[in-house]
């Protein structure tokens, strides 16, 4: 097999505008009291921190302090709704939000669009009215059981158990309306994530959701939490909020000059091969093959004085930007550039010069402001990007399937072993170290990287992740319960022996490490709560020890019951033998440790 | 069902003389090809599998394993039969590329490790993934790994690719221990470096139980060939060598050793970034052969198999057994992936080393081939992928199935080294009024520089006179008496006019490349025993000429081709094409391993640009293809310019 060109291809390729920078600066909601709302109601009260309870339902724990909001609805007192001073419209969102046990609440945005939160640990098939559902509409004029529509369930379920913090993006799209009121555009959830998946795109909103406010559409509205259907918990809510007016292009004409031109021309000694007026930036009016300039002029109006940032892609050459006269992008191919823009009509000046003959030409503009979502200039369908089929593999049956994976913060893990099951609950093991890497709920593996053209490969996890820190061995012999964990792999002895897959195609890993023999298996639990994790020894010593966990903290919730770095799992320690775990804090990180002999179970809950 | 059979059986048989009477029809007057003797079959498969083969092995009872480059593995039940039944043994392996059956187990190379895939409760489907040897890995794309080949003590040969530079993308580097290396591992899981010098080495063989692999083209490697891999012995790329100072090494050469004998060219350009290295037309280079003057641990090529003409990504390399395939038994075949084809080796022992002769065998499989393996009824299982580099053929996988229908094709069978010239064997009786005409031969030696530039255009050609020929007496044998033979060059034998006794056909394959490590030793011919008769005296003078032509632009023959660029015809360019390998990679309208003629068009270069870029490619202009162009400066000017201009009147 042959070498592959590390090019660096030039990609004109426009995000959504959730993704990209922005000029909007984020704005925390803040939490240390209910300032922030409209007449809060006595449910709603704000706490250092809250703990939700595997078995009762509609529990929350609280413990005095700041920074948490927490609903905690009771007989005694009407439960109420919470509404945000804030008004807007367009809107990017995030929060993170803790389910009590079969809880219920919700996120109205504009008061009047909700994107449901439940309580949906373990649903195999979400519905609309499940965690990240977009609600249905009602309508009882349909007909009895007939009135709910227009729902839109999550594409998978990438909900977590309840006490465990949850993190949701939204980035909404307010309707529009024109001079008279009339609603011209409807509402959209361009983008809503739950814990790291995206669950919906671009999905049209025709009006308010079952339950809103009012039934009315307005351009602008209060973020609305539900809290009148369970013990909920909110924390680190912030927002861009896009109320502002954006720039309009108007008066656009251009004028194609022949030639290659690697820095600008002077413009006024050139003929134009062609010219005109256009409505959008775009290169399909230029008939030359390469080496030719193109020089959109126009006029730019902004309303609302500030900063803006531009970003220009231009293919296969070279893009300069100029408002009012002044260079705001310089000559580049790819690249960006920041500006303070005064209200008015200002003149625009976009150059274009392609000269690399094998690209294809191709030209972006986007631009963001001050309460002005990034929106594109330019004919966004233009793109010389090519995305691949995507090549997913799905787990109806129990499916292992090797790649190199790649998780935050660590290097490469080489030899992986992804494990998925039907029950929606995955993992990756590391046959270097005998370690698990990471598990996930939802879909199964994305293997486009690995399996398109030459491929790299690796595969990612299609599914909500939770990671179990940097790569090391799950198993070492320690000379004092306090000696930190080893992570030089030298003098390990560490040796893969591979897997045997049992009656259900599951692989119990075998590996030898300082003369320990270990066998490590690792299944479903059968309520599909989490992963059960079984380890069996033959020659561990009395100062062998399993690291079963590492965070930022490890909370002992009851005996033997744990939550580990900041409510991201709950381990539940089922058999030790008579050997008892530990909490130990190594470089202000903790750990969780065992010591092992000849069997170690226990579960990972999430 | 019987009736069933035999309608299916009859139609498939008049389908086959459909398609030969097709063939005759067409070109009633030429001698037959090669697939009037090897057909190609396809071989049904389910729907929806995925076959791009990286591995294929026949078990003793005949079933068929084949490892797919997406992880899976399936034994084939019936192979050779009219309804093959897959059965899917094992799955979720990281890239496999080799699988072989050894003791009721298969054993695969994945990227990172050496795998037996053992059937403890014999319902057909591994249970027991049991690794024999994990090696380190760092995680670039380009580290796959190859094999095993089963050596007779039933231990493993795995051979690994090279990383490439991050910055220096195109050389390739060994960032872990073992990469551009042959492993060799035993059941044990114990693993004894063997051999290094590796680059790309997809293509291992065994043969007679001493090993062989095939590597690419190129940082270093100037060509692929075959090489005879022996414990502590080294290919030629440099990687490899970061690791010799290990105690398990069993070879001491040091990458300073090497560079003082040929420089890695790592120069900054003024911004301090590396520049890639490129062929110098005009530079004193070194040979693979001169560096082994200082360099006695380098293995050269046992046999070369020229770029562009036998392949540009060898693979699999196979023994042709006894009873198989005619009067090719015991020779070797090798495949290759982005010429879809399959070369033929014959190879002979001279002073204690291998070399011998490679020709053309058979191409137009559906997509690259990279793995072969002998089918019960003697027909060959071909294992195919083009995923990522191209392939001649357009399919981007396959299984096919290569037969033979037992009738002879006249080809050289072998050609042997004489003290004076070369011994050609043919398969049958020749002509011997031609086979006595110095006219019907052909001799030119070259050989590629030994440089960390990607491929090296062929250099140091040279044509040789054909002093005499003496044809034995039942017309199987010609004896060639070459002036001024080469050691370790590569001689292109070609037999244009020699033809065949019966039917006065052409050779199938008219064209020899024998590499000529070693001139054996022996009994000269007298020239009173041989014919010096030559029919065609000005022939090769005349094409003489015109290779060495510059192509004046004041030349008026040259002035008048260029005013009818428009008028020149692919049938009149094709043989340009074919010999400068030009058509290896490329065709007129569609996308091979490199771009269609048509799409280089498109670039609207001028002739002069064009001629440079066939000298000196760039091929960071051409961003979706993976396998660069070699610099062709053995294009003589004229011939260039015909291309270039040939190209342009595409548009």
């Amino acid at each position: 097999m042959k070498q592959h060109k590390s090019f660096s291809f030039i990609i004109l390729f426009f995000c959504s505008s959730f993704c990209c920078t922005s000029a909007t600066s984020q704005t925390s909601l803040s939490l240390n009291d209910l300032s922030a709302f409209q007449a809060p109601p006595t449910n709603w009260q704000v706490a250092g921190d809250a703990t939700a309870d595997m078995k009762e339902h509609d529990l929350l724990k609280t413990s005095a302090g700041k920074g948490i909001l927490v609903n905690l609805p009771n007989k005694k007192v009407a439960a109420g709704d919470l509404y945000s001073n804030l008004q807007h419209g367009d809107i990017d969102i995030e929060l993170e939000y803790m389910m009590a046990k079969g809880s219920n609440s919700g996120i109205y945005l504009q008061g009047r669009y909700e994107v449901q939160l439940l309580d949906s640990w373990g649903v195999l098939n979400p519905k609309p009215g499940d965690n990240g559902g977009i609600y249905d509409r009602w309508d009882e004029g349909r007909g009895k059981s007939n009135e709910g529509y227009e729902g839109y369930a999550p594409r998978q379920n990438a909900s977590r158990a309840p006490g465990l913090w949850q993190r949701l993006s939204i980035s909404f799209q307010a309707p529009r309306f024109d001079a008279s009121g009339r609603k011209i555009e409807n509402a959209r959830m361009i983008s809503v994530q739950l814990n790291g998946v995206t669950i919906h795109e671009n999905i049209e909103l025709s009006g308010p959701t079952r339950g809103a406010m009012k039934n009315d559409e307005v351009p602008m509205g209060p973020l609305r939490i539900q809290g009148d259907h369970g013990a909920v918990a909110f924390r680190n809510v912030v927002y861009k909020n896009y109320d502002k007016t954006a720039p309009i292009l108007t008066d656009l004409n251009y004028k194609i000059y022949k030639g290659k031109f690697e820095k600008e021309p002077d413009f006024l000694k050139l003929t134009p091969a062609a010219q005109g007026s256009t409505f959008i930036i775009n290169t399909d009016v230029n008939k030359i093959d390469n080496e030719f300039i193109i020089r959109y002029t126009g006029t730019l109006t902004v309303k609302e004085a500030g900063e803006y940032n531009f970003r220009l892609n231009a293919s296969g050459g070279v893009g300069m930007l100029k408002i009012n006269n002044q260079v705001v992008v310089p000559e580049t191919g790819w690249g960006s550039g920041k500006t303070n823009l005064p209200e008015g009509k200002l003149p625009f000046e976009l150059s274009y010069s392609k000269f690399v003959s094998w690209d294809k030409p191709a030209l972006g503009l986007t631009l963001a402001g001050p309460g002005i979502r990034e929106y594109s200039l330019s004919d966004a369908t233009t793109s010389t990007h090519e995305i691949p089929d995507p090549i997913l593999v799905a787990a109806n049956t129990n499916t292992s399937l090797r790649s190199f994976m790649d998780i935050p913060g660590s290097e490469r893990i080489t030899h992986a072993v992804n494990v998925g099951s039907p029950q929606q609950l995955h993992y990756t093991y590391d046959l270097d170290r005998g370690m698990l890497i990471q598990a996930w709920r939802g879909n199964f593996l994305d293997a486009t990287p690995m399996w398109h053209d030459r491929g790299d490969g690796s595969s990612r996890p299609a599914g909500t992740i939770i990671y179990f820190g940097a790569p090391n061995f799950f198993i070492q012999n320690l000379s004092t319960a306090q000696m930190p964990w080893v992570t030089d792999t030298a003098g390990s002895s560490f040796r893969t022996k591979g897997y045997a897959m049992d009656e259900k195609d599951r692989p119990a890993f075998m590996y030898f490490i300082a003369g320990i023999e270990v066998t490590d298996a690792t299944t479903v639990l059968e309520n599909g709560e989490g992963l059960r994790r079984e380890i069996n020894l033959k020659n561990a010593g009395a100062n062998s020890y399993a690291r079963l966990a590492e965070g930022k903290n490890i909370e002992l919730v009851s005996d033997g019951f744990y939550l580990v770095d900041d409510k991201s799992y709950y381990l539940r320690i089922d058999d030790t033998g008579s050997a008892a775990p530990f909490i130990r804090d190594i470089n202000g990180r903790k750990e969780l440790l065992v010591p092992v002999q000849s069997k170690l179970i226990y579960s990972v809950l999430f | 069902m019987k009736p069933l059979i035999n309608y299916i059986f009859s139609k498939t048989v008049l389908q086959v003389v459909a398609i030969s009477l097709f063939s005759f029809a067409t070109f009633a007057q030429e001698s037959p090809k090669e697939e009037d003797y090897f057909k190609i079959i396809k071989m049904i498969a389910p729907e929806g599998i995925v076959l791009e083969v990286g591995g294929l092995t026949v078990l003793p009872n005949g079933d068929l394993g084949v490892a797919t480059r997406r992880g899976d593995v399936y034994i084939i039940e019936n192979p050779t039969g009219q309804r093959p039944y897959f059965r899917k043994y094992a799955s979720g392996l990281h890239e496999v590329l080799g699988l072989v059956y050894k003791d009721g187990a298969l054993y695969c190379a994945q990227r990172g490790e050496l795998t037996k895939l053992v059937d403890k409760n014999k319902d057909g489907k591994a249970d027991f993934y049991q690794t024999i040897f994990s090696w380190p890995i760092s995680g670039h794309y380009h580290e796959y790994s190859f094999g095993p080949k089963l050596a007779p003590d039933g231990s493993f040969f795995v051979s690994g690719n090279v990383a490439f530079g991050n910055e220096e993308w195109w050389r390739g580097e060994s960032r872990v221990p073992w990469r551009g290396w042959m492993m060799h591992i035993y059941e044990d899981g114990t693993m004894e470096p063997w051999a290094t010098g590796l680059r790309s080495p997809c293509g291992l063989g065994m043969i007679d139980g001493e090993l062989f692999y095939a590597d690419n083209q190129g940082d270093w490697m100037g060509s692929g060939g075959i090489v005879h891999v022996k414990k502590g012995s080294f290919a030629g790329h440099p990687a490899g060598l970061r690791w010799t100072g290990m105690p398990n090494s069993p070879l001491k050469l040091t990458t300073e050793q090497l560079y003082e004998v040929v420089g890695p060219r790592q120069n900054k350009n003024a911004e301090g970034r590396y520049i890639k290295p490129e062929n110098v037309v005009d530079e004193k280079f070194v040979t693979l052969f001169e560096a082994k003057q200082k360099i006695p641990e380098l293995q050269l090529p046992s046999v070369w198999l020229p770029h562009g003409v036998l392949g540009i990504s060898n693979s699999e390399i196979l023994k042709i057994p006894d009873g198989i395939f005619g009067p090719f038994a015991g020779q070797l075949l090798v495949g290759d992936q982005g010429q879809s084809k399959i070369s033929r080796v014959f190879m002979e022992e001279i002073n204690g080393e291998y070399q011998g002769a490679a020709w053309e065998f058979r191409s137009g499989f559906q997509s690259g081939v990279l793995r072969m393996a002998w089918a019960k009824d003697g027909s060959l299982f071909v294992g195919e992928t083009n995923r990522g580099w191209g392939s001649a053929g357009e399919a981007n996988q396959g299984l096919q199935r290569l037969t033979w229908n037992n009738r002879t094709p006249f080809e050289m069978r072998a050609i042997r080294s004489m003290p004076d010239g070369f011994e050609i064997e043919f398969t049958q009786p020749v002509d011997k009024n031609t086979a006595a005409d110095l006219a019907a031969y052909s001799v030119e030696s070259f050989t590629y520089k030994y440089h960390p530039v990607y491929g090296s255009p062929t250099v140091n050609n040279k044509k040789h006179r054909i002093k005499g020929v003496k044809v034995s007496d039942d017309g199987m044998r010609a004896r060639i008496i070459v002036d001024d033979l080469r050691r370790y060059y590569i001689h292109n034998i070609t037999l244009e006019g020699v033809t065949s006794k019966a039917g006065s056909y052409s050779l199938v394959h008219p064209t020899g490349y024998y590499t000529l490590n070693n001139i054996a030793e022996g009994k000269k011919l007298v020239m009173t025993e041989v014919s010096t008769k030559n029919s065609g005296k000005t022939k090769p003078n005349a094409s003489t000429k015109a290779s060495a032509s510059t192509g004046t632009p004041d030349d008026p023959a040259n002035k008048k081709k260029a005013t009818s660029a428009k008028s020149i015809t692919y049938a009149a360019l094709k043989p340009l094409l074919v010999k400068y390998t030009c058509a290896a990679c490329h065709n007129a309208d569609k996308r091979q391993v490199g771009p269609a003629f048509k799409e280089i068009a498109k670039r609207n270069y001028s002739t002069e640009k064009m001629i440079k870029l066939i000298y000196n490619p760039q091929p960071q202009n051409w961003p979706g293809y993976a396998t660069e162009m070699p610099p062709m400066p053995q294009v003589p000017k004229e011939d260039a310019k015909k291309i270039a201009l040939w190209i342009q009147s595409l548009k």
